[in-house]
């Protein structure tokens, strides 16, 4: 095994991740020995075990695979509700879970969307914990 | 090597209580060691199923709840999984006994969920999701589950009348458990007409927040007989975990819990046709469906037909019942309680304990039971008092 050298500038971990994503950039890991693509990258292919992971941009298009609307949410995300969540298929084969810059009644599967990138806000910098209170927060718009 | 044996069970009430965790807990411990000698005479080890410490401020359920039993010096800890955590303690216990190393462990699970209303609960359970994707985009229990359901409604023919009618089931089947939060008839309009929590899910397909605390004792067969009391085989055992976000899952193919199941079914040398009654982690209707599929007892999209009498289901389909505790949708689902909750309508349906909602001539249960959304844990058990094959 190796990588022992991970640090905070890597994608494979979520600052380094997170770091790109702020550029505009989404970041996966995509396995070398089966074609896995992992959102976000991490240091091991869960579909196979290798720990071949080479670290590819990937295209911000999807479409969703399912979705629903969060009508009781958490605390922290009470100001927002009632909001939409999918689950968007990529284009480069990852699946991510985001919110959705749309009302429920207006989502269906099989909808194009594309991923947006936006700075937290300062309600949700309040919930942060500290090492995540720069993190950007990602949301899939309609396309 | 040890055959492991459930030789007694006991619970709390279920539901809102006034007492605390500790207390929930001596209930349910007073209960299965009814006629039995003291805990600290028997039990040798405790494992303490919790999902969290968010709800009483408080690690460290092995030593408080041994401590509350009577015991000292035994190993003792809490077994966290979310809502598998209950399961998890349970195999703990049985492995304990199987390899040798105890005669008899106390397996329990406490959760005290209402301690903070609602929007404390669903706080809590929240961590259970990635923190980094899934919790900072909003995402909750009700609305995790949906993305599930939403997709099994496109996928399969299922309704969500069907989903209703699974709810109807189980809550007929909690009308006659004494134990049951809920101990109601309903219909499937009360079903289709409560409010939407996360669509297609309604109020009536998630089960409830309560309180509660079991405990189950597992002994060597020798120990039961010494006991005098009625024993249930733990004949197999099986765990297993999948990815923590949902998205990286097949959403409709529960592989985690079909890999659980199968486990236990090899340890125990039969197969999904010769399981009598499951109970199955169905924290929201759709996850009964889809247990119904990952267990084996029904073919690929027709799980939901679980609410059926075994000669109304698609052909491919077992005769086993499922839920007749009433499930956790309405025998309740204090979360880290839950998986031996189970196990204890397992141990009193195949002990001629279950009163009403007896199913006749079972012999055999299969327990599943989830953490975390779906799959992301999943521990499967076979119980049974036919003779090992
Ligand atoms: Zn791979």
């Amino acid at each position: 095994m190796t990588d022992g050298d991970l640090d905070a500038t890597d994608p494979r971990t979520l600052p380094g991740f997170f770091d790109a994503l702020a550029e505009g950039e989404l970041l996966g890991g995509v396995c070398a020995d089966c074609g896995q693509v992992l959102l976000p990258p991490r240091p091991a292919c869960y579909a196979c075990g290798s720990r071949a992971v080479d670290v590819e941009p990937q295209s911000r298009e999807g479409r969703v695979f399912s979705y629903t609307e969060v009508r009781t949410p958490p605390p922290a995300f009470a100001a927002d509700a009632p909001y939409t969540v999918a689950v968007v298929e990529l284009a480069d084969g990852g699946r991510l879970l985001g919110r959705v810059a749309a009302d429920y009644a207006d989502v269906a599967i099989g909808d194009a969307v594309e991923l947006a990138v936006r700075e937290p806000t300062a309600a949700e910098r309040e919930v942060a914990l500290d090492y995540e209170a720069d993190w950007p927060l990602h949301v899939f718009e309609p396309r | 090597m040890p055959e492991p044996v459930i030789a007694s069970v006991g619970a709390s009430p279920l539901g809102r209580t006034d007492l605390p965790g500790r207390d929930l807990f001596s209930v349910a411990l007073a209960e299965a060691f009814d006629g039995l000698p003291d805990p600290a005479d028997v039990v040798e080890a405790v494992y303490v199923g919790n999902q969290s410490e968010s709800y009483e401020h408080q690690i460290m359920y092995g030593t408080l709840l041994a401590e509350w039993a009577g015991l000292r010096y035994v190993p003792a800890e809490r077994v966290e999984g979310c809502a598998a955590a209950g399961a998890l303690a349970l195999r703990h216990a049985v492995k304990d006994v199987r390899n040798g190393e105890h005669e008899a462990v106390l397996a329990c699970g406490v959760e005290k969920m209402t301690s903070a209303g609602t929007s404390g609960a669903t706080d809590a359970l929240s961590a259970a999701f990635d923190r980094a994707i899934e919790q900072r985009s909003g995402i909750t229990a009700p609305s995790q589950y949906a993305l599930l359901a939403q997709r099994y409604l496109h996928e399969t023919d299922a309704t969500e009348r069907d989903l209703a009618e699974i709810a109807v089931k189980n809550h007929a089947n909690a009308a006659r458990n004494p134990r049951a939060q809920f101990p109601k008839e309903i219909d499937a309009e009360t079903v289709l007409e409560s409010d939407p929590i996360a669509p297609p899910l309604k109020l009536y397909d998630c089960a409830p927040v309560g309180d509660g605390a079991a405990a189950v004792l597992v002994t060597t067969a020798e120990l039961a007989d010494d006991l005098d009391r009625p024993r249930v085989r733990v004949a197999g055992s099986g765990a297993s975990a999948n990815n923590i976000a949902v998205a990286e899952r097949d959403m409709t193919d529960i592989a985690g819990a079909r890999v659980a199941a199968e486990t236990a079914y090899e340890e125990a040398g039969i197969d999904a046709a010769d399981v009598d009654i499951a109970e199955v982690h169905d924290a929201f209707t759709v996850c009964e469906a889809l247990l119904a599929e990952a267990a084996g007892f029904a073919p690929a999209g027709t799980g939901y037909q679980s609410y059926r009498a075994p000669a109304e289901r698609a052909d491919g389909w077992t005769d086993v019942r499922l839920s007749p505790s009433g499930g956790l949708k309405a025998r309740g689902h204090p979360i880290g309680a839950t998986g031996l909750l189970q196990a204890l309508e397992a141990y009193e349906q195949l002990t001629g304990a279950a009163g009403d909602r007896a199913v006749e001539g079972a012999e055999t249960a299969l327990l599943l039971n989830e953490g975390g959304v779906a799959d992301a844990v999943t521990v499967g058990h076979v119980l049974t008092t036919a003779e090992a094959p």
